[in-house]
């Protein structure tokens, strides 16, 4: 195996958001350490512009179809790439906005935070590419070194070090997991790209490879029985950080399964579609349920993070081209109603620094946006028509009856009923509850801007999702010849339908 | 120009709850403005679809279909038939009934409307829905208003818990067998309907997956699924099964009922007229719609159950009705009662039977949300719905009093009103198929009449207890006009029911023809539609 490492100018082109975006956090960098007295919020605005104009790079390549593989096929700029990559960039956009105010209360490492945010995304961006297991190792481990740092970023506070601490050591061994399972993998096949092993006889050592591999990356999107650093994780973390926890890593890490389990182990997809059955189930219940009885409402989100992950897996199991469309629309629905979610909570808590549920009492009467925000948010995440949430469920179902997967969606429709419980306590506290403080709060304007954005997005999603549909089965054609769903032939159905 | 009225039906109330958006709260007075001039426009337009729906021509008119996703063959296809246009006629009725009701709240007076609004305007969508997709996304979109609506506006329910006497709790406790857990506080009313309402809606969004999943067509288009979807043996059974019991919990169907009162009893007058006058509707209308329409031999078969368990509804309803202590619960189980009217005039497949299911669903409709408007403005006078505890307030409410016997009167089907029509249609279609629920059902008429009169002597004649003194009676016409609106329209239709009736029946027939099976299942030209 030799590599090919000589790049033309085309080649460049396709690594041009991630250059741009390199060259731009160094920017950041270094107009923080030259300039001592740069007001941070103009950092932040700078960072938020490096970000659009990538964001703006990624549509444009999207809308002429700029796509090719880079490297052996360990960089590859596909649809579904520039789809993850789209949402990890406004993910950060996004975060980089709601954390202005946040930022205010840090002493020190002001502008290293922006950095720091913009390198976990710079690692995302390289995970969504990733189509080699080495390059999935390394992207995976450059994205989480920032994160690392940016939990425990609370140095005074024991919470957040304690986030820190527990996430570190359960990433360090997530990546021992995956360099082990890479390892196996390797040796059974020979070979660490994708479409390579798609031609291997199944073997036990293989097995247990990417079942070890599933673990880690089941560890990056917070599934059950991977999900235990979650909850303290997000509690400890500073809240940007968590909002930003909780969608962009996820994100990139499906990227990776999808393209994982759709490409190198078409032929086992019985095997694998049972695992996601199981964790799927494992996940929603256990999520939903554990989230009844939560009082601080990042744990809250963080345990309905586990479920909707839950539902995301849905798609999985379905394993078919529809189920990762339905998969990336859902991150698509996902990420508007949680940052949304998050961004309210920065709200609150920058303002009567709290995170207890209880404090929310009567935010309807101290700050009606925030409190109407949030009650979409929520209505979003619980899957409430007319909003982005209930699309995105009802994409995930269809997928999954196509396979006739009838356990997974009754489970999945009865955890509806159950997450709407505790959305509803929520919006029970804000809006029946009377406050116990009664003065009016204020939102700042970047703020502001984010949750605008983040209940377009919800309402625009649900109202009109033609247009994002259809991108999203765009983005999956190289699936098309994937186990093609067995409903759509009609022969089949009229004879079981009588006809 | 019909399409026009009934898109504008829709979205007037829709576009109404944005406008308010934008209005500060410091402006009540602009607040009930918009929102009745909202609900207003929707009137009108719904009146015009109603009047312009040719009998003669039937089926599915004002018909307006935009792709919506082709990848999931999802079309925002909205049009309707002799059921759908009374139907929304009536939601639009008492949508702008209930903003001249609530005209007094105080609290939070813009998200009050916003919510009203949102809540009619879906369950309007749900009438005129023949996409399966918009059908649930309007009917799930229904019930999520009613939270906040019940959980800020409404009241807690000591009363009911004001059923003191002994034989009535024993009469609770021992044929309700799904617990309820004793609370009074509305917070636990309006979580019960949320949950209970959302557990149907899933299993009925499983049967519209089935329905989905195994049609040769891929799409959700009823009008696509009913002429070439046919199911039949098991799947058949258990796609009726999910879509029955999924939207008969909102109907609500005997055992499936205890949300209902709880609901209707904490919330607001206008959301316990909306709610016992068109929401419940939204689950007959639904099973028509999916059941009817797409599954018409699993219909015929399975038709049955709900002939039986209207009789539980009547009879059980009719019983706690008079025994509860409290107003709206009175008139609460009268509504569950008389839901069971409205299965049986179902159940029996019958012609005349199922036409005056659908009137009754329209009498219903105007005679509850009377009632629950005038037993709304008793508690906001006297701030009690005991009614032991009430009396002799004819004194100060000459007015009310006597809109209080119209409406009861209505309730119970005297000849003049459109109960009495909808009333003797049922029980004369359905006499030949089930006579003894025909029995029980008139049985019921003389419950009705039983616990409506104790009510109405309970809180207006009888001595009239002091601290209730200064309670007075609608003066201003902003109090009368819904009043006047809904007896109006009770009294016009039950002396010219002709229009109605015709309405009714141009869609009954054919729908009936083809579950019993007079008429072929496939009644359009489906060429080019099967793949």
């Amino acid at each position: 195996m030799t590599f090919d490492l000589t790049l033309s100018g085309s080649d460049l082109l396709l690594l041009a958001p991630e250059i741009f975006l390199t060259i731009w956090l160094c920017v950041v960098l270094a107009v923080d350490f030259t300039f001592k007295r740069i007001d941070h919020e103009n950092l932040a605005y700078l960072s938020v512009g490096g970000v659009i104009a990538t964001l703006i790079n990624l549509i444009w390549f999207d809308y002429t179809g700029v796509q090719g593989a880079l490297f052996k096929d360990m960089f590859v700029l596909d649809g579904m790439a520039i789809f993850i990559k789209i949402l990890v960039l406004i993910s950060t956009a996004l975060v980089l906005l709601a954390s202005i105010d946040y930022v205010k209360s840090f002493k020190f490492f002001r502008g290293e935070y922006y950095f720091l945010v913009m390198m976990s995304a710079l690692g995302m961006m390289f995970m969504a590419s990733a189509q080699d297991l080495l390059s999935v190792f390394v992207t995976l481990e450059f994205s989480t070194f920032g994160f690392y740092v940016l939990v425990a970023y609370l140095r005074e506070d024991q919470k957040s070090s304690e986030a820190g601490l527990k996430f570190f050591i359960l990433g360090v061994f997530a990546a021992g997991l995956l360099a082990y399972g890479i390892s196996l993998v390797y040796g059974e096949t020979g070979t660490l790209v994708f479409s390579e092993m798609a031609s291997t006889p199944g073997s036990i050592g293989l097995a247990i490879g990417f079942v070890m591999i599933f673990a880690a990356l089941g560890f990056k999107i917070g599934a059950v029985p991977f999900h235990s650093w979650i909850p303290d994780t997000y509690q400890g973390a500073p809240t940007p950080v968590t909002a930003f926890l909780s969608i962009a890593p996820k994100v990139a890490a499906l990227a990776i399964l999808i393209r994982m389990f759709y490409i190198a182990l078409a032929t086992f997809k019985p095997m694998w579609a049972l695992l996601f059955v199981v964790a799927s189930i494992v996940s929603m219940t256990y999520g939903n349920i554990v989230a009844i009885a939560q009082k601080n409402i990042k744990r809250l989100l963080a345990y309905s993070g586990i479920a909707q992950i839950g539902n995301v897996m849905i798609g999985m199991a379905a394993g078919t081209k529809r189920g990762s469309d339905a998969i990336l629309f859902y991150l698509l629905t996902y990420l508007f109603a949680n940052l949304g979610a998050f961004a309210v909570v920065i709200g609150v808590s920058n303002l009567i620094k709290s995170d207890e549920i209880e404090d929310y009492n009567g935010l309807n009467r101290r700050s009606p946006f925030l409190a109407a925000a949030m009650l979409l948010f929520l209505l979003s995440l619980a899957g409430v028509p007319p909003l982005a949430g209930f699309i995105g469920k009802l994409y995930i179902f269809v997928a999954a009856i196509e396979q006739e997967l009838y356990t997974l969606l009754i489970v999945g429709l009865i955890n509806i009923v159950i997450s709407m419980y505790y959305y509803l306590v929520v919006v029970k506290k804000m809006y029946i509850n009377e406050p116990h403080d009664p003065t009016p709060l204020s939102v700042s304007t970047p703020l502001k801007t984010v949750i605008f954005v983040g209940i377009a997005g919800t309402l625009l999603l649900g109202i009109y999702p033609k247009p994002f549909i259809d991108w999203a089965v765009a983005t999956t054609l190289m699936f098309s010849n994937i186990a093609a769903p067995t409903a759509s032939d009609p022969a089949v159905l009229i004879s079981l339908a009588g006809g | 120009m019909g399409q026009l009225a009934l898109l504008a039906t829709l979205f007037a109330p829709f576009l109404g709850s944005i406008v308010l958006l934008f209005i500060p709260n410091r402006q009540p007075f602009l607040v009930r403005v918009v929102a009745a001039a909202s609900a207003g426009v929707s009137l009108l337009a719904s009146l015009y679809v109603f009047l312009a729906y040719d009998p003669d021509k039937g089926g599915f008119q004002f018909i307006t279909n935009w792709a919506w996703s082709e990848e999931l063959g999802i079309g925002f296809h909205i049009g309707v038939d002799g059921i759908g246009a009374p139907l929304v006629f009536a939601s639009a009725i008492l949508l702008f009934a209930g903003i001249f009701i609530s005209w007094h709240i105080k609290d939070r007076t813009k998200e009050f409307y916003i919510f009203l609004l949102i809540l009619a305007a879906a369950t309007i969508g749900v009438f005129m829905s023949l996409d399966l997709f918009f059908l649930y996304f309007f009917y799930e979109m229904s019930v999520l208003p009613m939270y906040v609506l019940l959980g800020v506006w409404g009241s807690h329910t000591k009363g009911y818990l004001s059923m003191t006497d002994e034989e009535g709790r024993k009469l609770r406790d021992s044929v309700g067998f799904i617990l309820n857990f004793g609370s009074n506080s509305k917070e636990y009313a309006a979580m019960k309907l949320t949950l209970f309402l959302s557990a149907g809606a899933v299993f009925a969004l499983m049967g519209i997956l089935l329905i989905y999943h195994f049609s040769p067509v891929q799409t959700f288009d009823i009008l696509v699924l009913r002429e070439v979807a046919h199911f039949d043996g098991t799947l058949a059974t258990i796609i009726w099964v999910l879509v029955f019991f999924g939207f008969a919990s909102i109907a609500p169907i005997w055992p499936l009922h205890s949300w209902s009162p709880v609901g209707h009893a904490a919330a607001p007058a206008a959301t316990s007229m909306l709610h016992a006058g068109v929401l419940m509707k939204l689950g007959h209308f639904s099973i028509i719609r999916v059941a009817y329409e797409i599954l018409p031999d699993a219909t015929r078969e399975l038709m049955p159950i709900a002939a039986v368990l209207c009789v539980f509804s009547i009879i059980y309803g009719g019983f706690v009705a008079y025994f509860a202590k409290d107003t709206k619960y009175v008139i609460g189980y009268s509504s569950s009662s008389h839901m069971g009217y409205v299965f049986l005039g179902m159940a029996a497949l019958d012609y005349i039977s199922l036409t005056g299911a659908v009137i009754y669903m329209f009498a219903h409709a105007l005679a509850t949300g009377m009632l629950f408007a005038m037993a709304g403005w008793v508690y906001d006078q006297t701030h009690t719905r005991d009614i032991p505890s009430l009396g002799g307030l004819v004194k100060n409410m000459p007015f009310l009093a006597g809109a209080f016997i119209i409406a009861c009167m209505a309730s119970v089907g005297m000849p003049g009103t459109v109960n009495f029509i909808a009333e003797i249609m049922i029980i004369v279609g359905s006499w030949e198929k089930y006579p003894f629920q025909v029995v029980v059902a008139v049985l019921g008429i003389v419950l009705t009449m039983a616990y409506l009169f104790k009510m109405m002597r309970g809180l207006f004649y009888g001595q009239m207890s002091p601290e209730y003194a200064h309670a007075r009676d609608t003066s201003h016409w902003v109090d009368r006009l819904p009043l006047l609106l809904m007896i109006g329209c009770s009294i016009f239709f039950g002396i010219f029911p002709m229009h109605f009736y015709n309405v009714v029946r141009s869609t009954v027939v054919p729908m009936l023809d083809r579950i019993n099976q007079v008429a072929p299942l496939v009644t359009q030209n489906t060429t080019g539609l099967l793949p």
